[in-house]
C-alpha cells in the first residue's frame, strides 16, 4: 500500500520538478501532470479497494515526526478514500480534457492545476483545522489563478468576485479557528470531537464562525452570486472541476466540521441546504445561458447534499448510501455536462439544437440529464428513493415535498434544454468540432454512470432485486443502432416475443391482461415499423426502454421495482413522444406531468411503508399511516398517465404529433399503465371496504366528466390524430369511471373498455397514421373520398368505429351494456347520464372521422395515392381478428375476467349460461346479437342496393359554385367545422380553461424566478454584502 | 475610576486587532475603488494577525525562541517562561497566505483595469442574474 501522504508528495514533487524541467517543452510537462494525477488516482483507488472490500481499517498519517496536536495528521478512512478517489479521477479526466488549454497557458498553469487537485485532497484528509484553512485558501488561489491565466476579459471579473468572496469567507473561518485554539488549546478535529467544543465558554460562537464559513464555501442561496459567475464565465473544463471536485471537497469539509459542531446544528444545516436547493432551482428556470443554468443546477444539487448531511443522524446507516449516490451522480453528470458545453459552442439554450448533428452526443447529454433528475438506472435513482422512503418513515414529509418540488424545478429547465437540443430550430448556430481528448472524458463519465448505477443497486438488499435483463436488452439494441431497421426491428420483435414467453407463466391473470396489452400490443405496433427504411437512429432503444419499463411495472414485487419500471417507462415514452414533429413542448409537458405524478406515487409509497417491515408491493393493501392521503396521492399520480381531465393537457399534442406507428404505442398501450396503477390502488383500498367511499366517489365523477369533455373536444377537431387523442381521453374517462364504481360489474365493464380501447385505438391510430403517411396531412378537410384508394383502411376504420361507438354487434357494445348495468345497480344515475350523453357525442366525431376522410370527393392531389402500407395492414388486421373474436365470443374473455374480479368482488357478477350473460336486470348473448345484426345488415344493405340501382354517381365537376370561385377551397369541404352548431351550444365546455390554468401557473413561477434572480446584480461588492448579511441572518436564526 | 487592569498589552492589541478587522470589513463593503478594496483586505488581514498573536500572548513571558543547546547546558526548563508558540507559527502562515492573496488580487486589478480602463467596482457587473 502506498501511503496517502504520497498523494501530496507526488503533486508537490512534480510541481517543483516542472519548474526545473519546463525546458523540455509543454508536452513533456503536460505528460508529467497526467502521470502524477494518475498515480494519485491509483493511491486513492487502492485505499478505497482495501478499505471497502478487504476490511482494512482506516489509517492515520502523521507528518513532521510528531503526533497531533503538535503536528498535522491526515486520515484515510473509507469516506476519505471515496472522496479523494472522486477528486483525483475527475482531476485526471479534467486534465485530459484541458490538455491543450493548459498547454497553451504554459507550464505554470499545469502546475497550478496539479496543486489545486492536491489541495482538494488535503481538504478531505486533513484532521487539522488550521490546515483546512490553509488548503481552502490554496484552493481559492489556485482556482482564481487558473482563471486569471485564461484568455479574454469575461472571466476576469468573475475570478475577481470569486477571490474577494472567498477571502471574506476565509477571514471569518480564520477568526473562528483562532478562537477555537484559544479556548481549547488544540487545532485537531479529533480533539474537538472528544472535548465537544461547544460546551466551552464562547464555544458556540466559535463553532458558528467555523460552520458558517464552511457553509458559505458551498455557495448557499442567496449568498452565492460570486459562485454562479464562476460557473458561467470560466472555461468549461474548470467549471467541471469546480462543480465536481471542489464541491466534493467542500462538502467533505462541512461533514468534518459537523462532526464536532453538535447535533443542534443538523436542523439548520438541513434548512440551509433546502433553501439552496429550492431557491437555486427556481432561479434556474429563467436562465437562457447554458453555463449559468448549469451553475444554478450545480448549486441546487449541492443544496440537496447539504440537506442530506443535515439529516445524517436521522437517516442512520443509509446516510452514506444516499449521500454518495446523489453526490456521484451529480459529480459525473455535471462534469459531463460542463465538458459538453465546452465542446458545443452554444451559450444560449436554444442554440443547442446544433448538438443533434452528432446524435451520439444527444445520448451523452440525455444520460447526464436523466442522471441528475434521478432516473433509473443511475445511482441517484436509488439514493433518492431511499432518501424519500427514510424521510417519510421518520415523519419528515414536509422535507420530502421540498425535495420533490426542487427536483421538479430542476427537471423543468433541464428537460426544456434537452428539448431544444433534440427538437429546437435555432436559426443561428455556430459550428463545432469534436476533439478526441475532449470527448473521451465525457464518454468515460457517461459510461461510469451506468456501471455505477448497476453496482450501487447491488449494495442494498432492497435495491438488489431489480431485474436488469430488459435494460441489458435495451443496451444491446442501442449498441447495434448503426444497423438497418430490418435487422433491429426483427431482433426487437423476437426479443419481445421471447420475453413474453418466459414471463407470462409468472404472472397472475390481472397482470397477464396488461402484459398482453403491453407486449403483444407492442409487437404489433413494431411490425408497422418495417415500413421505415434506413436506420431510424434512436428509435429502437427508446421504444424498448418503454416496454422494459411497462413489463417492469407488472413484474414488480416491491414498491421499488414498481417505481423503477414506472420511471423507465416514463423515460422511454418521453423519447418516443419527442421524436414527433413539433413535439418539443408536448414532450416537455408530458415529462413534467409524469414526473409530478411519479413524485406523488413515490411519496405515497413512502407513506405506505411506514410501520411495515417489508418493501413488498402488497404494503399498499394495508396502509397504516394517513391512508387517505396515500391513496389520493397514488390516484393522482396514476391519473397523470391516464390523462384525466385537469392532468390531460400533455396528451392531445403528444399523441397527435407522434410518428404514425408511435401513436398507438403511446396511446393504446402506454395509457394502460395508468389504468393498471389505478387498479392496484383500488385493490389496495380494499374492494369491500367503504372507508374511502368519498375518494372513489370523486374519482367516479372525475371519470364521467373526463369522458364528457374528452369526447366533446374530439368533436371539434379538424386534425384526425388530435381527434383520436381527445377520444382517448374520453375513453380513459369511461375506464376510470367504471373502476370507481367498485362493483363487480363496474370493474368488468372497465376491463372490457380497457381491452377494447387497446384494440380499436391501436387500429385507428395505425390506420389514420398510415393514411397520413400517404396523404401528407393531418387535416380531415384536406382529405376525402379515400374509400376507393384505400379500401382496407376504410374497412379497418369502419369496424373500429363501430366497436368504439358501442353499438351492436361489436365488442364495444359489451362494454356499454356492462357499464349501464353497473351504473343502474350502483345507483350513480347522474354520472351514468353524463357517461351515456358522452357516448352519443362520440357518434359525432366518429361520423366525422369516417365521412370526411373516406367519403365525399377525392382531392385532386390524392389522385395517385395508394393503399396504406402492407406493414400497417398486417398488425391492423390481426387486431381486427382479435376484435371480432371478442365480439362473437365475449365469454372467452369475460368469463375468466369475471373469475379474476371475483377475488375482489365476489358478489354481483355475471351469470353465464353458455354464451348468455345475465345480470339481475337483463341478459345479453354476444354471438346471437352478432348473428341478428348481421342478418339485419344483409337485408337492409341488399334493399338499399336494390333501391339505388339507378342512382347516378356524383363526379368531381357535378359541383357548382354558383359562378363564384372559393378562395379557400378546403373550407368548402363538408366536414370543415361540420359541428359548428354544437360548438355554439356546448363549446364553452371545451374552452381551454385547464390549459390556461397551467399556463398561468407556469408564468407565475417563472415571474417569481425572474424577480428573485435580480438579487444577483453582478456587482462583486453586493455579493460581499450578501455574504455578510447571510452570516448575520443565520446568526440570529441560530441563536434566536 | 477606570480599572487599569484591562490596559495590558494583550488586551490593547486584542482590541486593536478587532478594530482593524472591522475597519477592513467596512472598507471592503463600502469602497468603490478596487485597489482600495484590496487595501481594506490587507487591513483586515493585519487585524487578524494581531489578533492571533495577542491571543497567544501571556503576560510577562518572552518570545518562544529556544536554542536547544543553551537549554541543555543551562539544565533548566524554559517552557514556563515563553508564550504559546503555536499562534506564532500560525501567524507566519497567515501572513504568507495574506501576501499571496493580495498579490493575486492586485494582478486581477491590473487585468480589470486593462479591460475597461477603470477600477470602479460597479463597472464590472456584466455577469448577472
Amino acid at each position: 500500500m502506498v501511503t496517502p501522504i504520497f498523494i501530496v508528495a507526488t503533486a508537490l514533487g512534480v510541481g517543483f520538478a516542472i519548474g526545473v524541467l519546463n525546458k523540455f517543452g509543454r508536452n513533456f510537462t503536460g505528460a508529467l501532470v497526467l502521470a502524477a494525477l494518475s498515480f494519485m488516482t491509483f493511491i486513492s483507488f487502492q485505499w478505497f479497494y482495501a478499505l471497502t472490500f478487504n476490511n482494512l481499517s482506516e489509517a492515520y498519517v502523521f507528518t513532521g515526526g510528531f503526533k497531533p496536536p503538535f503536528a498535522i495528521n491526515l486520515l484515510m478512512g473509507q469516506y476519505e478514500s471515496i472522496a479523494t478517489l472522486m477528486i483525483n479521477l475527475i482531476g485526471f479526466l479534467g486534465a485530459v480534457y484541458l490538455y491543450k488549454s493548459l498547454k497553451e497557458r504554459g507550464s505554470d498553469a499545469q502546475v497550478v492545476y496539479l496543486i489545486l487537485i492536491m489541495a482538494l485532497n488535503v481538504l478531505v484528509m486533513t484532521r487539522d483545522i488550521f490546515n483546512l484553512f490553509v488548503f481552502s485558501e490554496i484552493t481559492s488561489v489556485a482556482i482564481a489563478g487558473l482563471i486569471l491565466l485564461e484568455k479574454g476579459t469575461r472571466s476576469i471579473s468573475a475570478g475577481f468576485k470569486y477571490i474577494i468572496a472567498t477571502s471574506v469567507i476565509s477571514t471569518i473561518f480564520l477568526i473562528g479557528i483562532v478562537f477555537a485554539y484559544f479556548i481549547t488549546g488544540t487545532l485537531n478535529i479529533d480533539d474537538f470531537i472528544g472535548i465537544s467544543l461547544s460546551t466551552y465558554k464562547g464555544g458556540t460562537i466559535v463553532v458558528f464562525l467555523i460552520m458558517i464559513s464552511a457553509v458559505l464555501e458551498l455557495k448557499p442561496f442567496p449568498a452565492n452570486g460570486w459562485g454562479i459567475d464562476i460557473y458561467e464565465a470560466s472555461e468549461a473544463g474548470f467549471s467541471a472541476i469546480i462543480s465536481a471536485a471542489t464541491t466534493t471537497a467542500s462538502l467533505f469539509v462541512l461533514y468534518k466540521i459537523m462532526a464536532f459542531a453538535g447535533a443542534e446544528w443538523n436542523y439548520y444545516i438541513a434548512l440551509i441546504g433546502m433553501i439552496t436547493f429550492i431557491g437555486s432551482n427556481l432561479l434556474g428556470l429563467k436562465q437562457d445561458n447554458t453555463r449559468r443554468m448549469l451553475g444554478y443546477s450545480s448549486i441546487g444539487q449541492v443544496g440537496l447534499l447539504i440537506t442530506i448531511l443535515g439529516f445524517k443522524d436521522i437517516l442512520g446507516e443509509n446516510a452514506p448510501f444516499i449521500f454518495f449516490g446523489i453526490l456521484i451522480s451529480h459529480y459525473f453528470a455535471k462534469a459531463g455536462l460542463f465538458w459538453l458545453s465546452g465542446i458545443i459552442n452554444a451559450s444560449n439554450l436554444k442554440a443547442w439544437s446544433i448538438i443533434r448533428k452528432k446524435p451520439i452526443l444527444l445520448f451523452l447529454m440525455g444520460t447526464f440529464i436523466f442522471a441528475l433528475i434521478g432516473f433509473p438506472p443511475f445511482p441517484s435513482f436509488f439514493a433518492k428513493w431511499t432518501l424519500v422512503m427514510d424521510l417519510v418513515k421518520t415523519g419528515n414529509i414536509v422535507w420530502v415535498i421540498g425535495i420533490l418540488l426542487g427536483s421538479l424545478f430542476e427537471a423543468i429547465y433541464l428537460f426544456r434544454w434537452f428539448g431544444y437540443a433534440i427538437k429546437g430550430d435555432a436559426e443561428k448556430t455556430e459550428e463545432y468540432k469534436i476533439e478526441f481528448h475532449k470527448i473521451i472524458p465525457v464518454w468515460i463519465v457517461a459510461l461510469s454512470l451506468y456501471v455505477l448505477g448497476y453496482f450501487i443497486a447491488q449494495y442494498n438488499e432492497f435495491t438488489s432485486v431489480i431485474n436488469f435483463i430488459p435494460l441489458a436488452f435495451v443496451a444491446l439494441i442501442f449498441a447495434i443502432d448503426f444497423m438497418p431497421v430490418l435487422i433491429k426491428n426483427t431482433i426487437a420483435i423476437i426479443g419481445m416475443i421471447f420475453y413474453f414467453y418466459t414471463i407470462y407463466p409468472q404472472l397472475d391473470n390481472l397482470r397477464l391482461i396488461f402484459e398482453v396489452i403491453f407486449l403483444i400490443g407492442g409487437i404489433l405496433a413494431l411490425i408497422a415499423g418495417y415500413l421505415h427504411k434506413g436506420k431510424r437512429i434512436g428509435f429502437y432503444p427508446v421504444a424498448l426502454l418503454m416496454y422494459a419499463g411497462l413489463t417492469g411495472i407488472l413484474e414488480a414485487k416491491t414498491t421499488l421495482e414498481f417505481f423503477y419500471g414506472w420511471e423507465l417507462m416514463t423515460a422511454g415514452s418521453y423519447f418516443l413522444i419527442i421524436r414527433g414533429k413539433r413535439s418539443m413542448t408536448h414532450a416537455l409537458s408530458y415529462m413534467l406531468f409524469s414526473l409530478a405524478g411519479a413524485y406523488a406515487i413515490l411519496t405515497a409509497f413512502g407513506i405506505a411503508s411506514v410501520g411495515q417491515s417489508t418493501w413488498s408491493l402488497s404494503i399498499i393493501n394495508n396502509i397504516q399511516y394517513i391512508p387517505l392521503w396515500a391513496y389520493s396521492l397514488l390516484i393522482i399520480g396514476f391519473l397523470t398517465k391516464t390523462a384525466s381531465i385537469g392532468l390531460h393537457i400533455w396528451l392531445p399534442g403528444a399523441h397527435a404529433e407522434a410518428e404514425s406507428d408511435v401513436s398507438p404505442m403511446v396511446s393504446a398501450i402506454l395509457l394502460k399503465a395508468g389504468v393498471f396503477g389505478i387498479v392496484l390502488t383500488l385493490i389496495g383500498m380494499g374492494a369491500e371496504n367503504n372507508q374511502y367511499s368519498e375518494l372513489v366517489y370523486v374519482l367516479g365523477w372525475l371519470g364521467a366528466i373526463t369522458a364528457l369533455i374528452g369526447n366533446l373536444a374530439a368533436v371539434f377537431q379538424e386534425d384526425a390524430k388530435r381527434l383520436l387523442a381527445y377520444s382517448s381521453i374520453g375513453q380513459l374517462g369511461y375506464i376510470v369511471f367504471g373502476f370507481a364504481m367498485m362493483t363487480h360489474l363496474g370493474w368488468l365493464a372497465a376491463f372490457t373498455y380497457t381491452i377494447n380501447h387497446f384494440m380499436y385505438k391501436s387500429i385507428l391510430f395505425l390506420t389514420i397514421g398510415a393514411v397520413v403517411l400517404r396523404v401528407k396531412t393531418h387535416n380531415m378537410y384536406e382529405m376525402g373520398g379515400l374509400i376507393k384508394k384505400m379500401p382496407f383502411a376504410f374497412i379497418a376504420v369502419l369496424i373500429s368505429i363501430i366497436a368504439l361507438s358501442g353499438v351492436p354487434p361489436l365488442s364495444g357494445f359489451a362494454g356499454k351494456w356492462l357499464l349501464y348495468n353497473a351504473v343502474i345497480l350502483k345507483g350513480w344515475y347522474l354520472q351514468g347520464a353524463i357517461a351515456f350523453f358522452s357516448g352519443i357525442i362520440a357518434f359525432l366525431y366518429l361520423f366525422k372521422l369516417i365521412s370526411s376522410i373516406f367519403l365525399g370527393q377525392l382531392k385532386d392531389n390524392h389522385r395517385n395515392v395508394k393503399e396504406i402500407s402492407i406493414w400497417f395492414i398486417i398488425p391492423i388486421y390481426i387486431l381486427i381478428v382479435g376484435l371480432m373474436i371478442f365480439a362473437a365470443k365475449p365469454e372467452l374473455i369475460l368469463q375468466p375476467l369475471g373469475t379474476m374480479i371475483s377475488q375482489y368482488f365476489p358478489e354481483g357478477g355475471l351469470n353465464w349460461n353458455g354464451g348468455m350473460a345475465t345480470t339481475s336486470i337483463g341478459y345479453w348473448h354476444g354471438t346471437h346479437i352478432m348473428i341478428i345484426v348481421g342478418i339485419m345488415f344483409a337485408i337492409l344493405f341488399s334493399w338499399l342496393a336494390f333501391l339505388s340501382r339507378k342512382a347516378q354517381k356524383v363526379k368531381q365537376f357535378n359541383i357548382v359554385y354558383s359562378g363564384e370561385r372559393p378562395f379557400t377551397p378546403e373550407t368548402t369541404h363538408v366536414s370543415y367545422n361540420i359541428f359548428a352548431g354544437y360548438n355554439k351550444a356546448l363549446g364553452f365546455l371545451v374552452l381551454p380553461w385547464i390549459t390556461d390554468f397551467w399556463t398561468l401557473t407556469t408564468n407565475i413561477v417563472h415571474d417569481i424566478s425572474g424577480f428573485v434572480r435580480r438579487i444577483y446584480s453582478g456587482n462583486g461588492q453586493t455579493y460581499l454584502t450578501h455574504i455578510v448579511l447571510y452570516v448575520v441572518v443565520i446568526y440570529f436564526v441560530f441563536f434566536n | 475610576m477606570i480599572n487599569t487592569e484591562y490596559f495590558t498589552l494583550g488586551h490593547i492589541s486584542l482590541l486593536l486587532g478587532f478594530i482593524l478587522i472591522i475597519v477592513g470589513f467596512w472598507g471592503i463593503l463600502t469602497q468603490k475603488n478596487i485597489v482600495k478594496i484590496i487595501l481594506a483586505f490587507s487591513i483586515a488581514d493585519a487585524g487578524i494577525n494581531i489578533l492571533i498573536v495577542s491571543l497567544g500572548y501571556v503576560i510577562g513571558k518572552t518570545a518562544p525562541i529556544i536554542d536547544g543547546s543553551v537549554v541543555q547546558k543551562a539544565g533548566i526548563d524554559v517552557s514556563d517562561s515563553i508564550v504559546d508558540p503555536v499562534p506564532q507559527a500560525l501567524v507566519l502562515t497567515s501572513i504568507v497566505i495574506g501576501f499571496g492573496v493580495t498579490a493575486l488580487m492586485l494582478a486581477y486589478a491590473m487585468k480589470l483595469f486593462t479591460a475597461k480602463k477603470t477600477l470602479h467596482i460597479n463597472k464590472f457587473n456584466d455577469l448577472k442574474w
